[in-house]
């Protein structure tokens, strides 16, 4: 199952890198391909991650812009601040990216980072993230939701948080546009665990075709695929750690690689756990889209389904290529 | 160089009587700035802009800056210090026939 893109081929030069590596706190705990594209350490601001926003009309209409793409929600800069601790902070220092859906089911938050390919080949995203719903405090907040009831062990809020995505919006070779998408799916709105990893077999819905009147969702509907009929479960269910309450933040280490020469998925590691994702199939846009030559972009996206508010945090990404 | 950020907290939204923004972390931030843009004005409807803070984000009070009160149209500017971690924006409407369309940015710096 585990396939091996990243590790040292045993070259000097790829020693070297190691070894420098190691040698910074900063870099040491990522594994990043031979060329560092991104760094992006929370505590410097935003390093160009920003809510993925609609296209719109040559006159800026909010009325041009899709229903289910008007509503993403800035990016906070986080210090992770709860009612019970305070100040949490982050991995490193103080502040994390931080993705807040509003409280209503469905609703989506993003982040997205806009680059381009120099190249083809190997592309990898790194990232140090934790996921929670909303803290709830008062004598109206539920005590039980779907499978988890309070014990002392187990929390309700952990069946209120959806899902957490990572996906990439690519494009070349004469507009050939295709996405890679790794979901993990930790609830379904009843607030049943599913712990499942998922893709989706059909490509994003663009504003184009909305303009084109080939779609039209509506608000909170799931814009990386609207039919829950197009997503696939790959493996069996993985437990992360939520830590029992909504206000412990746990740093997941998150990596994924695909292949921009191939245009395939390759794999996915979260913690210990590393999938070959190189059969996850990844369709293209039939038609060609112009103006995104050469488009590399990566997003974040948190989903609430349960009409709680969902946080995902990113403490630090690094993004890193072969070529 | 400071930091800063712009953040677009409503996109378009019709003030139909009482709202308030999703909250959002500022604690990085020294000075902050409301800004509400009517993209439909709102004939002959005033509205209040009152700014709340929050050391947890989830229960609120009113900043001591006063509210301000004008009406739905062109742009309402309102600016903050001395806030806690958390800041929200609540926005009343009185008055006026149709319920106007809004932009509300939070601009913030160190």
């Amino acid at each position: 199952m585990t396939t091996s893109t990243s590790t040292p081929d045993g070259d000097l030069g790829s020693q070297l890198r190691d070894a420098l590596r190691s040698t910074d706190p900063a870099l040491s705990r990522f594994n990043p391909l031979r060329r560092i594209l991104a760094h992006d350490d929370f505590n410097s601001g935003l390093h160009g991650w920003v809510e993925l926003g609609g296209n719109y009309n040559g006159r800026g209409d909010y009325d041009s812009l899709d229903r289910h793409f008007r509503d993403f929600r800035p990016p906070q800069l986080s210090s992770c601040d709860f009612f019970d601790v305070g100040t949490h902070g982050a991995m490193s220092g103080t502040y994390a990216l931080k993705l807040a859906t509003r409280p209503h089911p469905g609703h989506t938050a993003t982040a997205i980072r806009r680059l381009t390919m120099s190249g083809r080949g190997l592309l990898q995203i790194e990232a140090y993230l934790a996921y929670k719903a909303e803290a709830t405090v008062g004598p109206d907040a539920v005590d039980g939701f779907g499978d988890m009831a309070w014990d002392g062990n187990q929390h309700p809020s952990e069946a209120q948080f959806g899902a957490f995505t990572v996906a990439t919006d690519l494009c070349g070779d004469g507009g050939l546009r295709y996405h890679t998408v790794a979901r993990y799916q930790n609830a379904d709105a009843e607030g049943r665990m599913r712990r499942q990893w998922m893709y989706p077999v059909v490509p994003e819905p663009t504003p184009r075709e909305h303009y084109e009147g080939k779609v039209d969702h509506p608000y909170a509907a799931d814009f990386t695929a609207p039919n829950p009929e197009d997503w696939r479960a790959y493996g069996d269910p993985q437990e992360l750690c939520m830590n029992e309450v909504p206000t412990k933040v746990n740093w997941h280490y998150l990596r994924w690689v695909i292949d921009t020469d191939a245009r395939r998925n390759v794999e996915l590691q979260l913690n210990d756990r590393t999938m070959d994702w190189s059969h996850v199939p990844v369709p293209p846009y039939e038609e060609r889209y112009g103006s995104l030559e050469n488009l590399l972009n990566f997003y974040f996206s948190v989903r609430t389904l349960s009409g709680q508010r969902n946080f995902l945090y990113l403490d630090s990404v690094v993004i890193s290529a072969d070529w | 160089m400071r930091e800063s950020q712009t953040a677009v907290l409503e996109r378009g939204i019709r003030v139909e009587d009482e709202f308030a923004t999703e909250p959002f972390e500022v604690a990085w931030a020294g000075e902050a700035r409301w800004f509400v843009q009517f993209l439909e004005p709102g004939e002959e409807a005033t509205v209040t802009l009152t700014p709340q803070v929050s050391a947890d984000g989830l229960a609120w009070v009113d900043h001591e800056a006063p509210a301000v009160k004008a009406a739905a149209s062109g742009v309402i500017t309102l600016p903050l210090r001395d806030f806690g971690h958390w800041l929200r924006l609540v926005v009343q409407r009185s008055g006026g026939r149709t319920a106007p369309l809004a932009r509300i940015y939070l601009a913030l710096k160190e």
